[in-house]
């Protein structure tokens, strides 16, 4: 026990010599809330989890020239909340009711907006579309990408395991597609991109897949820090146990309380080039942007990932932060947040060729 | 004493006049403290000159969870209970105490250590707005419509609403018949089909009568009141939900009471009260000496209905031996209610109980103002405030329409997925009178000047009261509560110390407690005494 304290002191010091107060301070705060919400037994305190989660409601009067509304999508009754930008002519005189007629009227004829349907992080487990650290980080992203957001609900665990998580993900990408009002450009689509954190990224990568087999179309993945892991302890993951926030058990109850019972981590949902994992060569599979954080223990699960991608000779980016840990994103903070949000920006910018490919 | 007191009736019509013997001295008003922005981004209220000791109260923190087994950290998360998690400050000690550690020097004692191991600087390379208080924006769309004939009759509903706030009586008439058809077209079962016809009739009903002046609302009979409001009761948790929470917390402010006294503003059918009553019968130590007065209009054709409700509490609380008494007070408006009526015991411990009723008190004149203070004057140990959370009192009649639309909208929508009864007429006809008041009424005829909880909120904070918070306990047993309604959909959400339900993602009825903060002019008082 003495030692452990010992140890804990330090890691808390470690910590505090990367991230900025802020962080530091909303991270720990989650982190020792976490540790309440889980039991040993496997189970979640989901009504103090309710409880604890900050929320916010939507917002049809713009800020920062971004507006927010909520749909429930009433074949799943799980909620999506849009993003959008407020045109800047009307924004003064904005009337109320304006935000329910546009429903009719796609985005643009003529140009292409880039739709991100964002699956919001928490270990399978935590936080919702509604969490005000996601709201937050969300309308940032629409501003930044002059374009919509569409942050969704799916069912958490351990209440609902694989492949529920997969299963609303799929419900929300037909959904988003199937919007005469998210239209864009001459070709009249939905112009689509997966994005996701940790848990989030994970959701993104599997319904990608998904889409790819089905013929759906998606332009591209971002997936920030995503939640992969394996059977094998990685050097990463015995390096940094207990150093930035997460401990290595941690990780493994998350995936004890997603993976169907009984399940390793060699699952194909958890380690999607592992033993049992699939094959993606041939397959039309969408551009990715993957974001490793560099103090974050499951990157050498990411960097696998981005391995195994390359090796299928899909078209990968790595986005390496090194002095990066988890969440650095939901504060505008630091220079790994920038940086962060110029790579997503140029990664949805519309092809800069004169005129946009007809599928 | 017997089980009842017989009812008092108040004057109808008598006005509040300003030489009340409630005194209105003004409340002191806090310095707001500078909030850190960016925590408030992710939710938190946090003082910017407190940052450094929350960090170092979280250290702690973290010391005393590694200290302790996983069991009894995840009991921490059972058997504490848990406030307001939006004050980060208050729970990372409320955690500590748990814990039963000491916490560190209070805040606002500067720490003499050094920081050996000081944090990065924040990059604040954006000139970053602070984000907004997300009490402030209240339009919030959950079911937008995306069929044509729907969006159409929602444009066609607000350009009517446009012109009829214009005064254009004559185009706003026209624009009622497209309205008519479009009802025909879209499917008046459900959504915005049903909700807008109880709109489209308001507004021709504001149209037809008096324009400016607002339509006075057709009194119904007692019997069809309480029908409505049974109706609406049985049909979706807001009441249930209401009085379940209000209960719960007048429980735990009379904890150590040997006598108490409920004042209940609307009494209706006493459905709040067998459950108080119970739960008092039951309470370790046994029941304390219950007294109830109870509010309501005052009844015609010589019926007492409200001691009729006084009598059937009474038997149930002799039923249960809970020594029990009833006072019923008879008044048209809450505002003619003075406070000698209530009759209230300085020995009593008080709670006033106020379900969806302070609203009616924001019309001309503002009578709030008096009757905030002479509850405050009672002392209670609790007032129990409930309201829907919406901004229906706008001056702008197309501000207030378009805002009542939508509440409206959730709400119905709400309606339709509870399965628990299948015929829900009376219980929408019970909001629509609501929705008629909103939209046809004006001056003291519009009597459901509903207003946001950061509204409420700043109101009684002015006039002297101080949060009462619901914690996780209350949260938790609402969250159980709905799990009895099969419509999955309804949400118990907590804000800073209340708690509101709602539809989805939009809350529509909050709750929060209050008592009242002590006079510090009673202090200067003495001080001055020679």
């Amino acid at each position: 026990m003495f030692s452990m304290a010992g140890s804990n002191e330090i890691n808390a010091n470690e910590a505090k010599k990367v991230v900025p107060l802020h962080t530091w301070i909303l991270i720990s705060n989650f982190k020792l809330a976490y540790n309440m919400l889980r039991r040993p037994d496997g189970t979640f305190n989901r009504e103090l989890a309710e409880f604890l989660d900050r929320k916010v409601v939507a917002n049809t009067v713009p800020v920062d020239g971004v507006y927010s509304f909520d749909v429930v999508d009433r074949a799943t009754s799980l909620l999506n909340r849009i993003y959008r930008c407020a045109p800047p002519e009307n924004e003064s005189t904005r009337q109320l009711g304006a935000g329910i007629i546009e429903l009719e009227k796609p985005l643009s004829t003529t140009e292409i907006v880039p739709v991100i349907i964002f699956f919001h992080g928490g270990s399978f487990t935590h936080s919702s579309a509604n969490s005000a650290i996601y709201d937050t980080f969300c309308r940032r992203l629409t501003g930044l990408i002059q374009g919509v957001v569409v942050s969704v609900n799916y069912r958490r665990s351990p209440e609902h395991r694989y492949p529920c998580a997969y299963e609303d993900g799929w419900e929300a990408l037909k959904w988003v597609h199937s919007r005469s009002w998210l239209l864009s450009g001459k070709d009249s689509k939905v112009h689509v991109y997966l994005a996701g954190d940790s848990s989030g990224g994970n959701i993104a990568h599997h319904v990608a897949h998904r889409a790819a087999s089905s013929g759906l179309e998606v332009l591209g993945n971002i997936l920030l820090h995503p939640l992969f892991g394996g059977e094998e302890r990685t050097e990463s993951e015995k390096k940094l146990d207990g150093k930035y926030f997460v401990k290595l058990q941690d990780r493994d109850w998350y995936w004890r309380a997603f993976l169907p019972e009984g399940e390793d981590r060699d699952h194909p949902a958890c380690n999607i080039f592992g033993p049992r994992g699939s094959n993606l060569a041939g397959v039309n599979f969408p551009k990715s942007l993957v974001v490793v954080a560099g103090l974050d223990l499951v990157q050498d699960w990411q960097l696998a990932y981005v391995e195994g991608l390359q090796k299928a000779g899909q078209d990968v980016k790595l986005l390496f932060l090194k002095k990066a840990t988890i969440g650095f994103y939901f504060l505008p903070n630091n220079e790994h947040f920038y940086t962060l949000m110029e790579e997503m920006k140029n990664f949805v910018s519309p092809s800069p060729s004169p005129s946009p490919v007809c599928s | 004493m017997g089980p009842y007191d017989s009812s008092i009736s108040a004057p109808a019509g008598s006005s509040s006049t300003s030489s009340s013997a409630c005194s209105s001295s003004t409340k002191p008003r806090q310095p707001p403290d500078q909030m850190d922005h960016l925590l408030a981004g992710a939710g938190y209220k946090v003082r910017s000159n407190d940052l450094h000791q929350v960090a170092e109260r979280l250290e702690h923190l973290e010391t005393a969870m590694v200290k302790s087994s996983p069991v009894e950290i995840s009991e921490l998360g059972h058997d504490a209970v848990h406030y307001n998690p939006t004050d980060l400050a208050s729970w990372v000690d409320s955690l500590l105490t748990e814990l039963n550690t000491n916490p560190p020097a209070a805040v606002g004692v500067p720490t003499d250590l050094p920081d050996l191991h000081p944090f990065p600087a924040d990059i604040n390379m954006y000139s970053n707005n602070p984000p907004p208080l997300h009490g402030e924006f209240s339009q919030q769309v959950v079911t937008p419509l995306e069929e044509d004939v729907s969006i159409r009759l929602v444009h066609v509903l607000m350009t009517c609403a446009e012109a009829v706030q214009r005064g254009d009586l004559s185009l706003a008439s026209l624009l009622i018949d497209d309205l008519q058809a479009l009802l025909g077209r879209v499917n008046s079962v459900c959504g915005i089909g049903k909700v807008g016809s109880f709109f489209v009739d308001a507004l021709s009903r504001r149209i037809v009568n008096s324009s400016q002046n607002g339509v006075v609302q057709d009194d119904l009979s007692a019997y069809e009141n309480e029908m409505l409001y049974h109706h609406y009761y049985e049909a979706c948790p807001y009441l249930k939900f209401a009085h379940f929470t209000a209960n719960q917390a007048i429980l735990e402010a009379f904890d150590g009471q040997d006598c108490v006294h409920v004042i209940d503003f609307n009494l209706m059918q006493g459905l709040q009260w067998p459950a108080l009553i119970q739960a008092l019968a039951l309470r370790p130590g046994g029941p304390p000496l219950l007294r109830l007065t109870g509010i309501g209009p005052p009844s015609p054709d010589g019926r007492d209905s409200l001691r009729e409700i006084g009598l059937k509490l009474a038997e149930l609380a002799r039923s249960v031996n809970v020594r029990f008494a009833f006072r019923g007070v008879a008044a048209s408006r809450l505002e003619d209610v003075k406070p000698w009526m209530l009759q209230v015991s300085p020995k009593e411990a008080v709670a006033v109980n106020s379900i969806m009723q302070l609203h009616k008190l924001l019309g001309p004149g503002q009578p709030i103002d008096v009757v905030l203070d002479w509850i405050h004057d009672l002392n209670p140990k609790i007032v129990m405030v409930v309201e829907q959370e919406s901004n229906h009192n706008q001056s702008v009649f197309l501000d207030r329409f378009t805002e009542a639309l939508y509440y409206y909208s959730t709400m119905f929508d709400s309606l339709d997925a509870c399965t628990a009864q299948p015929v829900k007429s009376l219980a929408e006809l019970y909001i629509q009178r609501e929705i008629c008041n909103v939209v046809c009424c004006e001056g003291s005829a519009r009597v459901e000047r509903h207003e946001l909880l950061a509204t409420w909120r700043d109101r009684l904070t002015n006039a002297g009261f101080a949060p009462l918070h619901l914690g996780s306990n209350a949260f938790k047993q609402a969250r159980m509560l709905l799990t009895l309604f099969s419509a999955e959909g309804y949400s118990v959400e907590e804000n800073e110390g209340c708690l509101t339900l709602g539809w989805h993602s939009r809350p529509l009825i909050a709750a929060s407690a209050w008592q009242a903060v002590p006079e510090p002019s009673a202090t200067m008082g003495q001080i001055n005494h020679p």
